[in-house]
């Protein structure tokens, strides 16, 4: 996989399906059970009239795509900032997508620096950012 | 630090909440990859330590009763891969609380530590709700 990573190498697309069951699994299983995210009445009151999935969820689905491109050295050596900028929605689906923008070099060690967002079916960005991922024999 | 716990207003930079430990359990791991379709891989998926450092962040701050609070943006550095059954404390501190208009933004920060491994992850949440 190593002589694959490129610049320009387009990451995803990941498509996931948004469910109430999902958010609800994953509340289960995070133990964040802010009712914003799980009580339907509580955040059909709310601004934001109705539930909203935990952001760290869709940051999931972006870690995914990154293992699947990069192996190991995402899982032991990658870093990411991403910005929240809108909430993914029971009913969603997400296209989680990426790029390659540079490869660097630093300290002996190959770097690649991508760019990722996640944007739901009505192409509304719902997370993007940026990481570094080190490349690895098995990652490139 | 104080023995009561501690109001949202006297959140100060440089506060530290009290560690949190959570086990790595194949149950644990089994429920998240479930959650986040993802596949099971042998070993912890990293975004599920956070998620762990995340409701331990969630369960620490004292936000007034009623507030929403949204998870702005988040930076993560992976330090190493952790095995299934491993036992984690989670370090969470504040790094900055700005008041800005309506809104007010609480920046934390985040070090994950694999125990008798040493640190396996760290990073910065930044969460917005009303002032």
């Amino acid at each position: 996989m190593h002589e694959e990573i490129q610049e320009g190498k387009t990451l995803g697309p990941l498509v996931k399906h948004i469910t109430q069951e999902k958010i609800n699994l994953y509340a289960e299983a995070s133990g964040d059970f802010n009712p914003i995210h799980v009580d339907e009445s509580f955040a059909a009151r709310t601004p934001l009239g109705g539930t909203i999935a935990h952001g760290m969820l869709s940051l999931a689905y972006v870690s995914e795509m990154m293992t699947s491109a990069f192996g190991r050295g995402w899982l032991s050596g990658g870093r990411l900032r991403a910005k929240f900028r809108e909430s993914a929605r029971p009913g969603d689906t997400l296209a989680i997508s990426g790029r390659v923008n540079c490869i660097g070099k630093e300290d002996d060690v190959s770097y690649a620096n991508c760019g990722f967002e996640c944007c739901n079916q009505k192409d509304e960005v719902i997370v993007t950012g940026e990481a570094t991922v080190k490349l690895l024999d098995d990652s490139r | 630090m104080p023995d009561r716990p501690v109001s949202y207003e006297e959140l100060t930079p440089g506060y530290k909440f009290p560690p949190a430990t959570y086990e790595l359990s194949a149950s644990f791991v089994s429920k998240y990859s479930k959650a986040v379709d993802g596949a099971d891989a042998g070993f912890v998926p990293p975004l599920a330590i956070t998620a762990c450092a995340i409701a331990a962040m969630a369960k620490s701050v004292p936000l007034p009763s009623g507030t929403i609070a949204i998870h702005a943006s988040q930076e993560l550095e992976f330090l190493g891969l952790v095995p299934v059954g491993a036992v984690i404390e989670c370090h969470i501190g504040v790094a900055q609380k700005i008041a800005r208009g309506k809104m007010s933004m609480l920046v934390l920060e985040l070090e994950i530590f694999d125990k008798g491994r040493g640190r396996i992850q760290s990073g910065r949440a930044a969460i917005a709700l009303p002032a």
